[in-house]
């Protein structure tokens, strides 16, 4: 069990700094994984905690020791690249045992390990094909296979299901999780794609601009965002987020944005005059008759998928907004519809995109 | 059917209007290539049609290539001194029995045409260190323009450069640093040294003779294998040094392995390259002192066309047998490169 820390971890290519200041306790056996947007830092941040990059300032710890100078085969960790990185003119079974022949481990050790992982991973038929000879599923396999086979303190995940078909990742994705529960290790997983982060983390780290935004559980994220960063990127399709201004009202704030006014009740921190981002979830948009909505909205797009719809719609001087329906909504386009924010899982940012409030009453 | 919307000249706008009067003449010019094609095409069908536009090209290979070829062999298979085939008797397999008459194939003096058979040692010696060095020389090279050095593009320009000159020059550079008061022996003496004759010395002279080959080619084998290098994923390089592999197990065992097929093509090109080897050498040396640096290509020159009595069979013979050397290792090439595209 492996507990691995970041210490105002800094990254510079010349003057440029893509990692500013991280700091990170990520604990011993836990599916950690760093999600954000195209080049927020999160690869850079796993190659650094591998090794691969040096760190410009700030410590990397493992199990207590800095290893900012030891070089990537000294710090016992496996990595699973976005490419595979199989060695294409060698068996499955020469791929997973060349480190630990790096090793001078004994040959008997090393086909126990080998044939362990493979029979583990069902890849046990392929042992003696090349790389070329698989599918992608398999070689991704035969990759996580080759971290297994050298049982390291913690495995390194960089983007692996990104080159797999949509069904296929979503296979792999269980198999990870399933693997995970069985070898109880820690793992450090990247990802852009915010679907991947939910269902198998135990800690999401949401990366921005080489900054940290948030660190949580799956749902802490998803029900508490920190700021209107993470309110965005975590959720599919994202939440809503409108700019408006506060005015004061009997007994309570209201919200005003373009034509529309919602009326809110008295939260902490929220004033009038105040220039803020509110936030729904499309999910938590209720469609409602006529007077009980906080909006009313002209349907631009409906998608019906049978089980559930989602209905693209512009209110009168806001963006579009995206609202989710369970079951079958039959709705025209241009068809005027009221909406109703779920005030329990409303989100309220002041204008510097900071929560002001998760959920403003019921 | 679409029907296109027709233009009105006056939605033409001024640019409009000036092309279409530039490309009239253009438009005339393709009419006129036109006609005939279209009237060939009528006569003989659209199937056939490639073969007239393969015809001006085979046309010329034949010219320049093959019907030489066949002349050559004629040429083989006669004798005496005359230079129209019709006036040379027929002697049939004379001038390649005439060449291998040996008593020791290994002793050049022991053969009738002892000439062809130095020539032959001599490029043996030749082709032996000088692909093996070229090689060696051109990874090595390779390999480090591959890593990030200070003026990485400044030295791969420099290692090419020598590509781009003619033999000819290549040769006349050598020799003015080379000679008896050359820059090379001018720098020996300065420092106290003896001068030393390179081109009077046996050995010096096939030193140099391989030596400036591997000068002037490396820069193209070097091109061949740094493309080779690059080509190969930097992933596997971090996934071996995650694997704790010592950097010499990582040439031997993904470097090297993943360079092979450009390392085999690079072999073979050398090979075919250094057994044609003749006009840098004989620019040099020519070919001495004595037959020490003479190559198989050129004694079939002065054997040919230098010699005062110019014995054509001779020459065509030994043509016919380098020929066949030659197309061995160009099916040696062919293989390496589809077992690469294989690969």
């Amino acid at each position: 069990m492996t507990e691995i820390v970041l210490k105002d971890v800094r990254k510079a290519y010349g003057p440029v700094e893509v990692i500013h200041g991280v700091d990170l306790n990520i604990e011993s056996g836990k599916f950690v994984v760093f999600v954000g947007p195209s080049g927020c830092g999160k690869s850079t941040l796993l190659r650094i905690i591998a090794g691969l990059e040096g760190v410009t300032s700030g410590d990397v710890v493992i199990d207590g020791d800095v290893v900012n100078s030891e070089p990537a085969s000294e710090r016992g960790l496996a990595m699973v690249f976005q490419s595979y990185a199989l060695y294409p003119h060698m068996s499955v079974y020469k791929n997973m045992a060349f480190g630990l022949e790096n090793s001078k481990m004994p040959r008997e050790e090393i086909e126990q390990r080998v044939n362990d992982a493979a029979a583990m991973l069902q890849i046990t038929p392929y042992l003696k094909r090349r790389p070329r000879a698989l599918s992608g599923g398999q070689r991704q396999r035969v990759a996580i296979g080759r971290a297994i086979v050298r049982d390291p303190k913690a495995f390194l995940f960089d983007e692996p299901l990104s080159n797999l078909d949509a069904e296929l990742r979503v296979t792999m994705r269980k198999e990870l999780a399933a693997l995970h529960a069985k070898l109880g290790g820690t793992m450090i997983y990247v990802t852009h794609d915010q679907v991947e982060a939910m269902t198998l983390a135990n800690t999401i780290v949401v990366l921005n601009s080489g900054r940290i935004e948030q660190v949580g559980a799956p749902l802490d994220l998803y029900n508490h965002p920190q700021n209107t960063f993470v309110a965005g990127f975590i959720g599919s399709p994202r939440m809503n987020l409108v700019e408006a201004t506060t005015e004061q009202a009997n007994g309570g704030i209201d919200l005003v944005a373009g034509l529309q006014r919602i009326s809110l009740p008295a939260v902490d921190g929220l004033a009038a005059g105040q220039n803020v981002t509110f936030g729904g979830r499309p999910e938590h948009i209720e469609i409602v008759s006529d007077g009980d909505g906080d909006i009313v909205a002209t349907v631009d797009l409906s998608e019906q998928l049978g089980g559930e719809t989602y209905l693209y719609c512009t209110p009168e001087g806001m963006p579009q907004m995206t609202v989710h329906q369970l079951g079958q909504l039959p709705v025209e386009r241009g068809q005027q519809i009221n909406l109703r924010f779920n005030r329990s899982s409303m989100h309220l940012f002041d204008s510097s995109g900071q929560v002001i409030a998760n959920g403003v009453g019921q | 059917m679409a029907h296109e919307t027709p233009v009105h000249s006056d939605d033409l706008s001024l640019g409009d209007r000036l092309n279409a009067v530039a490309a009239w003449p253009v438009r005339v010019l393709f009419g006129l290539l036109d006609t005939p094609f279209r009237a060939l095409q009528r006569l003989l069908g659209i199937g056939r049609m490639p073969y007239i536009f393969l015809l001006p090209n085979l046309a010329f290979f034949g010219i320049f290539v093959i019907v030489p070829l066949i002349i050559n062999f004629a040429f083989s298979v006669t004798g005496g001194d005359e230079l129209f085939l019709s006036e040379r008797p027929y002697v049939g397999g004379e001038q390649y029995s005439y060449l291998a008459d040996c008593g020791s194939y290994l002793d050049p003096q022991s053969c009738r045409e002892d000439r062809f058979w130095r020539g032959i040692y001599n490029t043996v010696v030749f082709v032996f260190f000088q692909v093996a060095f070229m090689v060696l020389f051109s990874l090595v090279t390779a390999l480090i323009l591959n890593r990030e050095i200070r003026g990485r593009g400044f030295f791969r320009a420099a290692f090419f450069f020598p590509v781009l000159l003619s033999p000819v020059v290549v040769a006349l550079i050598w020799k003015w640093i080379l000679l008896r008061d050359g820059v090379l022996n001018a720098g020996l003496t300065s420092i106290g040294l003896d001068r030393i004759l390179f081109f009077v010395d046996p050995t010096w002279s096939m030193f140099w003779a391989i030596f400036v080959s591997i000068w002037a080619h490396m820069g193209f084998y070097t091109l061949i294998l740094l493309a080779g290098l690059q080509a190969i994923p930097p992933d596997l390089y971090e996934a071996a040094e995650m694997d704790g592999t010592r950097r010499e197990r990582v040439f031997w065992r993904i470097t090297l392995p993943l360079l092979w097929p450009n390392l085999l093509v690079v072999v073979v090109l050398a090979l075919i390259k250094a057994v044609q080897i003749f006009d840098e050498v004989f620019v040099l040396t020519g070919g001495g002192p004595g037959t020490a640096t003479q190559f198989i290509v050129q004694y079939i020159y002065t054997t040919g066309f230098a010699n005062q009595v110019q014995n054509f069979g001779l020459a065509a013979a030994a043509s016919v047998v380098l020929g066949v050397v030659l197309f061995v290792l160009t099916l040696v090439q062919l293989a390496a490169s589809r077992r690469k595209e294989d690969g």
